[in-house]
């Protein structure tokens, strides 16, 4: 059976931490739209490097804080 | 509902008034015996004419959209907080008009399918001519592929921001 890997994310998690930032707030910080946010924070979208490094800094810290990668499989 | 969702759907709007249009006005007239396929002209003209009107009221729709979207968001800032000023107003327009890497991401899916559909027809046109050998059969098939194209791009559209774009 093939790895499979799937993206998860603490965006909700670093908003609350971040004094409740709202969508909106990270969307701009990131140069990215709200609905982008949305659906990143739902897991509809995996974002690309760059973007995921802009998040990354708007809440200023390690991309590896946002980001996880959880491994499925042999 | 996103800006981009809206936008789709006045698009996919826009593509249905204009294909029922162009198929009631086309085919009414060779039912009432002013036209017959075998008139080319007539195809070449009223394929030509339509093209026009597609342009047109694409451009019209999208910039009355633009003008309502912009008034709609302008007087919902005003009754949330009726201090905002005018800048405040324009930033907000213009945040909710951002074009980011997800929306190129997913206009480049749907025009894909489009293609699909308009290679389709180019084919389904091809097999026409073989099969009724009337060239203006051949036309229609292509100008509506086009527009069942544009139709069904707008539709993926909708079903990737709903869905999501999950893995690139």
């Amino acid at each position: 059976m093939a790895k499979t890997y799937e993206i998860k994310n603490n965006i909700r998690k670093l908003r609350f931490f971040a004094n409740e930032m709202t969508q909106q707030e990270l969307a701009e910080k990131a140069s990215a739209s709200r609905q982008t946010i949305i659906a990143i924070e739902a897991g509809k979208y995996t974002p690309s490097l760059e973007l995921a490094f802009r998040i990354a800094d708007a809440f200023g810290v390690e991309i590896g804080e946002v980001f996880e990668c959880e491994v499925k499989g042999e | 509902m996103s800006y981009q969702e809206k936008k789709t759907i006045v698009s996919v709007l826009a593509a249905i008034i204009l294909i029922a249009a162009y198929c009631i006005y086309a085919f009414s007239r060779v039912r009432l015996g002013t036209a017959d396929f075998g008139d080319l002209k007539f195809w070449a003209i009223t394929i030509l004419i339509f093209i026009g009107i597609g342009i047109a009221v694409t451009i019209i729709i999208q910039i009355v959209f633009h003008i309502l979207l912009s008034i709609a968001i302008a007087v919902r800032k005003k009754l949330e907080n009726e201090k905002c000023d005018d800048r405040d107003i324009e930033k907000t327009i213009k945040l909710e008009m951002v074009e980011d890497e997800m929306d190129k991401l997913i206009e480049l899916k749907s025009m894909r399918i489009s293609f699909i559909i308009v290679g389709a027809g180019f084919v389904s046109a091809l097999l026409s001519l073989i099969f009724y050998s009337s060239v203006a059969v051949l036309l229609n098939i292509l100008f509506i592929s086009f527009f069942v194209g544009s139709l069904f791009e707008g539709l993926a559209k909708l079903y990737y921001y709903r869905k999501g774009l999950k893995n690139g």
